[in-house]
């Protein structure tokens, strides 16, 4: 499964797809993949930076939704306090 | 006993009341916090996403340490709770960090927000943070 979780006052907004259906096309996925990535990009226009987390891997920012990724966590702008 | 010895029982009683509450709310204001259901989902993808090692950290010492990326000597020491983020270099505290999300999320959130930024976006975090220097 993947999975988009975005940080938010309500805790995190997820959305979750399946990686193997989403690669061979499966209708239901594709539109759970094309949610997230409005989700994505609509998070990224709001200055929000996004992390490709996977099991025994370094954590990695990302510039595109990757439909292949195990998580992605999208943390809103951060500013000086 | 009178009428008004009584009334003055009263109004002391709620005089004490509405003195200790603030007091109340204060020590019970993080379980309180705790029980929310935006505490718990933080909670949750903390818990995924922290080794069991940094997980125990987080709760026996109040923090959590995140290793610098670029520099082996310096670690950053991020509080469980709201506060500055320590950078300690070879054991000893440089610097205080102070970096915040422009939207409100729960403290479980926050410690996630430092270690994703610091192990994947160390630059852009240290630009971003405003920089007390520890003088000893």
């Amino acid at each position: 499964m993947g999975i988009l979780r975005v940080m938010s006052r309500r805790g995190d907004d997820r959305v979750t797809w399946d990686k193997q259906k989403a690669l061979m096309g499966e209708s239901d996925t594709l539109a759970a993949v094309r949610e997230a990535e409005r989700i994505f990009a609509q998070e990224r226009a709001k200055g929000a930076t996004a992390f490709k987390v996977e099991t025994g891997k370094p954590i990695e920012r990302i510039e595109q939704f990757d439909v292949t990724a195990e998580q992605i966590v999208m943390v809103p702008r951060v500013v000086g306090g | 006993m009178s009428l008004i010895t009584q009334v003055l029982t009263i109004l002391c009683s709620i005089v004490i009341a509405l003195a200790i509450a603030p007091m109340v709310w204060l020590i019970l204001q993080p379980y309180l916090k705790g029980w929310s259901r935006a505490e718990r989902r933080a909670s949750n993808l903390l818990r995924d996403i922290l080794t069991p090692d940094q997980l125990r950290q987080l709760v026996w010492r109040g923090y959590l340490e995140v290793p610098s990326p670029s520099e082996p000597q310096r670690v950053y020491r991020v509080p469980r709770a709201k506060g500055y983020v320590q950078v300690i270099e070879n054991g000893r505290a440089t610097m205080r960090l102070c970096v915040q999300p422009v939207e409100c999320l729960p403290d479980a959130d926050i410690v996630l927000l430092h270690k994703l930024m610091i192990e994947a976006n160390e630059e852009t975090y240290l630009q971003k943070a405003n920089k007390y220097i520890c003088i000893d």
